[in-house]
């Protein structure tokens, strides 16, 4: 014998829950429900505000430099003197020379002028490099190149992998097969050196394919190769979302309607893994930060001198010893960058749906 | 701060070798790099250091310190060669008793299958030995059983008679590289990394191409006047590319010494550890200008250039100063080296002359090599450049390939760094092998400014001829090179000193000019 169709739906539990006591259920959207699971999460919510600040700082790099540092990122100021509370200090000193009197070369290290902390009108705030570089600017510019690359390429890499899990997850077969295959062939080399070599293979003449001009030295570069070999480790998991999504009875449904392929993966597929994909978008940022550190910092990233914050520390290590602010400062930037960028993106997870397991592994 | 006063050691007056043999036990050395150990591929200062004392070439020069460090004296051959009048033949005879480390026999035939090997192997050297008579043809279709006419042996005699197409004033030089040292008729063309036999006092015991090698007493070398039986009964050489470790195992007592690049600002602190001797080695760090290619087509810019170059500056920057500034081709310890003194630091001059050129805001790409002190050098070269009025950007390149990109005519590059060290002691291997526009190629051009000039190629050609570096030869290529600083071609800056690391437990420190710290004489305390 057939079970007797239930009548109780989200109208008549409302109804009931007025009716015996006296109270109004409104239906809340998934969203509403996520953000509020978030703002009760303080720590995510301040990782949030310390990342816009980051961006905002990096961002303004250029105001900095112009109105309080005075120097751009690559100006050079060797044999220079600076004010620092009212005493006249080389930028750059010490160093070895040779005694045309005696013959012999008098062997000094030289001396890199250290964090000013304002104490100069607003130049080499953060002390200075060994070639007489103001650090400050360079960490600022440096965080605006990587924050380009990291956000730039996360986005690009997201918008690929989304695409192609949608046509591997509807269509199934060959097309999956084939998309499937290509995710391997990425995944099957290690990130870095499958970044690095790309970007030497590009070193010198650029990119200059499909109508596509890209000159050596272009922060386009490394922004695509990022993306280019991060995509399995976003394709991928969403692939298998969209395939287990594709065997549902909503979608079997919705073809039995006449729905296209088109309409079927924009409008009944994608919002239901766009939870999934904003928490990844936010984790691969930070992600393709560290990659893109790790590829400047090999000097295979972004070109000298414009800085990056990876190329900065590779920088500073040779002056470890005597200026150790050179590498600390950029690499504290780094930390802090992708900490709240990773906190911000588990909580997020959790708002938007607390049993998931998402991680990016690499 | 710690401040020492130091003598450059390749300027103490020479010294004779230690007749003495002191006892050293096993030398731990560390080098940053090589390429090869296999005489006729190997093309780096590390790599010779190590192989002098392991093949010997019919000429060599002095265990001594200072410029008699320059002279060629008999290595292989008896004594030195009678050369024809016309200065094409050159007629040698090997010293009796020869023998290899494997025992066998050193042959006058084994001298002719080094050069052959050089050109079947497609070695690095072999452009220094076209000019032997029959050698181009070879080098054409170069075959096992193929014959360099100019090279006749006779190994009962052990005589070797070298024929030239041409008289060429450094050929004795030439014959000194390692390039010519004399291996065993039976070496395969193949690169054999430490596993073929020499004559010298040493033999490669192993190698391995990631860790480092071994050298050992060779038993059947016999020791002569030129060439001294060394003091360490073996040699461990370990590969640190990195600079601070190398420095670091020397303070630790794990080396005995170090030829890696100590980094500027550890400099004072590693001398109070051991003991720091700077090598004054031929050497001349310069940014080339390709004439050939705008903004650099026009003098104006060039010269431009060298007066926004603040050379002391820039010296500081890269090494803390451990560089004498110049405006030279070559180096100071050459006695054709004349000072020049043509462009003194001027910004605003070099900014005017960009202005009256018209070259402001042109666009300019800066190439250098993957290598610390480069890239630090080649940043300041670009900032000078964007300074005077140009619009430059960097394009660094991996260390392996940045040579062979640059000397391309495909690449068009404008400008960048360059460096060139010795590789004998003669004025053609710089104005020759870098600026003579005769010898311009189209792929591993060396002459990376595209430099020619109808007037001073034909005085290089013309100097080739000079058999011996006279006052009036010395004065003839120190004109030479003003002509050339005149164009501006280059932007020479630098004459580097380096800076050997050594624990405190070694002395008889020696530098050989050419080939650097003396493994042989070191000892210990």
């Amino acid at each position: 014998m057939a079970e007797p169709a239930t009548d109780l739906t989200f109208d008549s539990a409302a109804l009931l829950a007025s009716e015996e006591h006296e109270v109004t259920i409104v239906g809340r959207s998934p969203w509403y429900l996520a953000w509020r699971r978030l703002r009760r999460n303080y720590l995510a919510l301040a990782s949030l505000g310390l990342f816009f600040v980051i961006v905002i700082a990096c961002a303004l790099a250029p105001v900095y430099a112009h109105h309080v540092a005075h120097t751009g990122p690559n100006d050079v100021h060797v044999g220079e003197k600076v004010r620092v509370d009212g005493k006249l200090k080389d930028v750059i000193g010490g160093g070895s020379f040779y005694d045309v009197n005696t013959g012999k070369f008098v062997v000094k290290a030289p001396t890199y002028l250290g964090p000013t902390w304002w104490h100069a009108h607003g130049r080499f705030v953060l002390g200075t490099d060994n070639l007489g570089r103001d650090v400050a600017v360079r960490v600022l510019y440096g965080g605006r190149n990587s924050l380009m690359i990291g956000i730039g390429s996360a986005l690009i890499c997201t918008f690929v992998a989304l695409t192609l899990a949608l046509l591997a997850g509807y269509y199934r077969g060959g097309c999956d097969w084939l998309i499937s295959r290509f995710f391997d062939i990425i995944w099957a080399f290690p990130v870095l050196l499958l970044a690095i070599a790309i970007s030497s293979a590009l070193a010198i003449n650029g990119f200059h394919h499909f109508g596509i001009n890209i000159e050596p030295g272009s922060l386009w570069l490394p922004t695509l190769v990022i993306s280019y070999v991060l995509i399995p480790y976003i394709g991928r998991p969403i692939r298998g979302q969209i395939l287990s999504l594709r065997e549902k009875e909503f979608i079997e449904a919705a073809i039995g309607q006449g729905a296209g392929p088109l309409r079927v993966m924009f409008s009944d597929l994608l919002p239901n893994v766009v939870s999934t994909v904003l928490v990844f978008f936010t984790l691969i940022i930070a992600a393709n930060i560290l990659t893109e550190a790790g590829l400047s910092y090999l000097g295979a990233g972004v070109r000298l001198p414009d800085p990056s914050w990876g190329n900065l520390i590779a920088s500073g290590q040779d002056q470890i010893e005597t200026a150790p602010w050179l590498s600390l400062i950029p690499g504290i930037a780094i930390v802090l960058t992708v900490l709240s960028l990773n906190i911000f993106g588990d909580g997020l997870r959790d708002a938007l749906d607390p049993r998931a397991k998402v991680r990016i592994e690499r | 701060m710690m401040v020492a006063a130091y003598g450059v050691a390749a300027n103490k007056s020479s010294s004779a070798p230690n007749k003495a043999y002191k006892k050293v036990g096993t030398l731990r050395a560390v080098l940053d790099t090589i390429d090869f150990l296999d005489p006729q591929q190997a093309y780096t200062g590390q790599s010779w250091w190590a192989m002098w004392n392991v093949y010997e070439t019919l000429l060599t020069y002095k265990h001594v310190d200072g410029p008699a460090g320059y002279q060629l004296v008999p290595g292989l051959a008896q004594s030195m060669p009678k050369i024809s009048s016309n200065g094409r033949v050159y007629k040698f005879t090997l010293r009796p008793g020869l023998k290899y480390s494997n025992g066998k026999k050193v042959q006058a035939s084994d001298f002719k299958w080094a050069i052959k090997r050089g050109f079947l192997a497609t070695g690095q050297g072999v452009g220094f030995y076209t000019d032997i008579a029959g050698a181009k043809a070879f080098a054409a279709h170069p075959t096992k059983g193929g014959n360099i006419s100019g090279i006749v042996v006779n190994n009962k005699k052990r005589t070797i008679t070298v024929k030239l197409t041409k008289p060429r004033g450094d050929f004795l030089t030439i014959l000194a590289l390692l390039f010519a040292a004399p291996v065993p008729g039976s070496t395969s063309t193949q690169i054999l990394n430490g596993k073929i036999p020499g004559t010298g006092p040493y033999r490669f015991s192993s190698f391995d191409a990631n860790r480092g090698f071994t050298m050992v007493r060779n038993k059947y070398f016999k020791p002569t006047k030129y060439i001294p039986r060394g003091n360490p009964d073996k040699v461990d050489v370990s590969f640190v590319s990195d600079a601070n470790s190398a420095t670091q195992r020397v303070i630790n007592g794990q080396a005995d010494y170090s030829n890696g690049a100590i980094p500027p600002d550890r400099i004072a602190n590693a001398k109070s550890k051991g003991h720091l001797v700077l090598r004054d080695a031929a050497n001349t760090y310069y940014f080339w200008m390709n004439t050939r290619e705008a903004p650099f087509n026009k003098l104006k810019v060039r010269q431009a250039v060298n007066y926004a170059i603040d050379r002391s500056a820039l010296n500081r920057i890269v090494w803390g100063g451990l560089g004498r500034a110049t405006q030279n081709v070559l180096p100071p310890t050459y006695p054709s080296y004349t000072k020049l003194k043509l462009y003194s630091h001027n910004v605003s001059k070099a900014k005017q002359l960009i202005n009256q050129a018209g070259a402001k805001g042109a666009k300019v790409t800066v190439w250098t090599r993957q290598v610390s002190d480069a890239i630090d050098a080649a940043q300041y070269y670009t900032s000078v450049l964007n300074n005077i009025g140009l619009d430059a950007k960097l394009n660094i390149l991996p260390r392996a390939t940045y040579y062979s990109t640059i000397g391309n005519v495909a690449t068009h590059a404008q400008t960048g760094w360059a460096r060139w060290l010795e590789d004998y002691p003669h004025p053609l291997d710089w104005f020759d092998v870098l600026l003579n526009g005769n010898r311009i190629t189209n792929t591993d051009n060396n002459n990376y400014a595209w430099y020619s000039s109808a007037k001073t190629n034909k005085e290089i050609e013309g100097l080739k001829k000079a058999q011996v570096l006279t006052p009036a030869v010395n004065k003839r290529w120190a004109t030479v090179e003003k002509q050339i600083m005149q164009q501006a071609p280059w932007a020479p800056w630098s004459n580097r000193v380096f800076p050997e690391f050594f624990s405190k437990k070694m002395g008889c420190i020696h530098i050989q000019r050419l080939y650097g710290v003396d493994l042989m004489r070191l000892c210990r305390k």
